[in-house]
């Protein structure tokens, strides 16, 4: 049962030639909230589809709970958020309740219909994210941030042990950021649900994440958020580039938050 | 008009010819609407040329070398429309993020050998032209049979497979994720698209087939809120389009393809004016309040 919710060991990754992902190794513990950074271009989300075998490392492991991710039978237990997610047809027509439904879809499979118990599902998974009154209407009729959290209910809604969430604030106010941060502890605390986010946005996760990931093509450091605050102006400059002031001053009100 | 009605159904060939009308403009949204939201709408248009390819193609064996004289052109057509539906989807694979690459080919290829072979096999003379712009009254009782079979075989496929359709519609690479069989569920779901064309061609005819499939859709996407609505009203469209414009046809002697494909313009023309209208009333109200 003490099997890590991730593990990778020395993943290398390319898409052409060119290495975007060389000797990533890491684990993530089950119940751990992690937060992966690092300047555009850096991997994260080729690592996301790495561990969601989107795509195929070149060389080394992929784990999730314990299995090789080319065997993982139950697809279910992972949930995800696209970086994309919200770049779909605005035309299209279905609701929020319709959209939400979907992700039970591949579980059920082939000759299940939905139930009443997972339609109850879908509300409670909408209901959980706060869109409750706009279940029935229509996706792209929704605003941006409103549509990012029905795709988080489509993660949810078939119960996922991890939840992998790749830049959900990107496009959403600040207000709805917290609120999702709310959302995403909450989750955490209450489900023991393991989280990966990915965000470039350091200054509010590190109130939130246990451990930090900072990634530019390699694995630049992986700790506690207290390690992290330690060497934060190192490890940051070796990441983001030297004298990268607008990134210090974040950072520097992160830290108050921290202590 | 009601007994005009019931004397044009005392004919057999009528009756066949609106049965066949009534299961074709059942099929072609149900497959039709998830061909416009996954943005290939396109490919009815290529494989209906393709079926022309097809039937031209018998056209030809039977005039020049006698051969497969017992078997009707449609057949040949559907052959090559399924044929050309598996190639979609190669080709769609293939160039991941042009999805629409393959259909400009298959739809200059379709139309060229079309063409050649017509001219090869005696030129366009009547039974041609009911290949192109449809002869629903021409439609044979064994033909009939072929229709009612791909209309209960693709009802009977969208039914079953509507979960993992509507999925792979929304949002494929979420889909996959999932765990939705996503390469055997949009094979299957190509060839009910070339199975879907080639029963409509003899409904309307290869150069209107494509927009029984995408104008009952287009109509429906204007005023549905959710993806079961938009089925819904895109099968009522496109039946209420085949029966005015068959019955049209008949009183006013008009070419039925051309009637139906007519009706449901007018439809789409109807229900974007009614659009306008609504809105600007609402927003009247909203500046009197
Ligand atoms: N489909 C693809 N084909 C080829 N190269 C790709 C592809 N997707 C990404 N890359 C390259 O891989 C590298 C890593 O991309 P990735 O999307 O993982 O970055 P990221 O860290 O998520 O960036 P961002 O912060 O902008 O989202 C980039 O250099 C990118 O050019
Ligand atoms: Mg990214």
């Amino acid at each position: 049962m003490s099997q890590p919710a991730i593990r990778l060991e020395d993943v290398s990754f390319a898409y052409e030639k060119e290495k975007v992902l060389e000797d990533i190794s890491l684990t993530v513990d089950r119940g751990e909230f992690l937060g992966i950074i690092g300047p555009n271009g850096s991997g994260k989300s080729t690592l996301v589809k790495l561990i969601l075998h989107l795509l195929k490392p070149q060389k080394g492991k992929i784990e999730v709970f314990g299995e090789s991710i080319e065997f993982l039978k139950d697809r279910s237990v992972i949930g995800y958020v696209s970086q994309k997610a919200n770049t779909f047809q605005r035309g299209f027509p279905a609701t929020v309740r319709e959209v939400v439904a979907s992700g039970l879809y591949g579980k059920l499979g082939l000759f299940r219909w939905m139930r009443k118990q997972d339609w109850e599902k879908v509300d409670q998974a909408i209901e959980q994210v706060g869109l409750t009154s706009l279940a029935h209407r229509n996706m792209g009729k929704l605003s941006g941030g409103q549509q990012q959290r029905a795709f988080i209910a489509r993660a949810l809604v078939s119960d996922p042990q991890l939840l992998i969430l790749d830049e959900p604030t990107v496009g959403v106010d600040a207000k709805s950021q917290e609120q999702l941060y709310e959302l995403l502890t909450h989750l955490h605390q209450q489900k023991q649900l393991t989280l990966l986010l990915v965000t470039h946005d350091i200054y509010s996760i590190l109130s939130v994440v246990d451990r930090m990931a900072c990634l530019n093509k390699r694995l630049l450091f992986y700790g506690t958020i207290d390690e992290f605050a330690k060497h934060d102006q190192e490890i940051l400059s070796q990441l983001f580039g030297e004298g990268h002031g607008t990134l210090s001053i974040t950072l520097s009100k992160g830290q108050k938050q921290l202590v | 008009m009601l007994r005009e009605i019931a004397e044009m159904l005392q004919f057999e060939f009528m009756q066949r010819a609106l049965i066949a009308g009534v299961i074709v403009g059942f099929i072609c949204p149900l497959i039709g609407i998830f061909l416009v939201v996954r943005r290939l709408s396109l490919i009815a248009e290529a494989l209906s040329h393709v079926s022309l390819s097809g039937v031209a193609t018998g056209l030809f064996l039977q005039k020049e070398w006698g051969w497969l004289v017992g078997i009707h052109p449609v057949y040949v057509g559907m052959l090559f429309s399924v044929i050309g539906s598996l190639f979609v989807e190669k080709m769609r694979k293939l160039y991941h993020s042009y999805q629409e690459l393959a259909l400009p080919i298959l739809l200059s290829g379709g139309m060229g050998i079309g063409v050649v072979l017509i001219s090869a096999a005696g030129g366009f003379n009547a039974d041609v032209a009911g290949y192109l712009f449809g002869s629903i009254v021409a439609v044979k009782e064994e033909q009939l049979t072929t229709v009612a079979m791909i209309g209960i075989m693709v009802s009977l496929f969208v039914f079953v497979f509507y979960k993992q359709l509507f999925s792979l519609s929304f949002d494929e690479e979420n889909a996959i994720l999932t765990g939705i069989p996503h390469r055997v569920v949009n094979l299957v779901f190509i060839v009910m698209v070339g199975l879907v064309i080639s029963s409509a061609i003899q409904v309307v005819g290869i150069l209107l087939v494509s927009s029984l499939i995408t104008l009952p859709v287009a109509v429906s996407l204007q005023i549905a809120n959710s993806f079961r609505q938009a089925i819904i009203y895109a099968i009522i469209f496109a039946e209420i389009a085949v029966l005015i414009g068959f019955f049209a046809a008949y009183s006013l002697n008009l070419a039925s393809g051309g009637a139906i494909v007519l009706v449901s313009v007018l439809i789409w023309l109807m229900v974007v004016m009614f659009k306008r209208i609504r809105l600007i009333f609402n927003r009247k109200g909203f500046r009197r309040e």
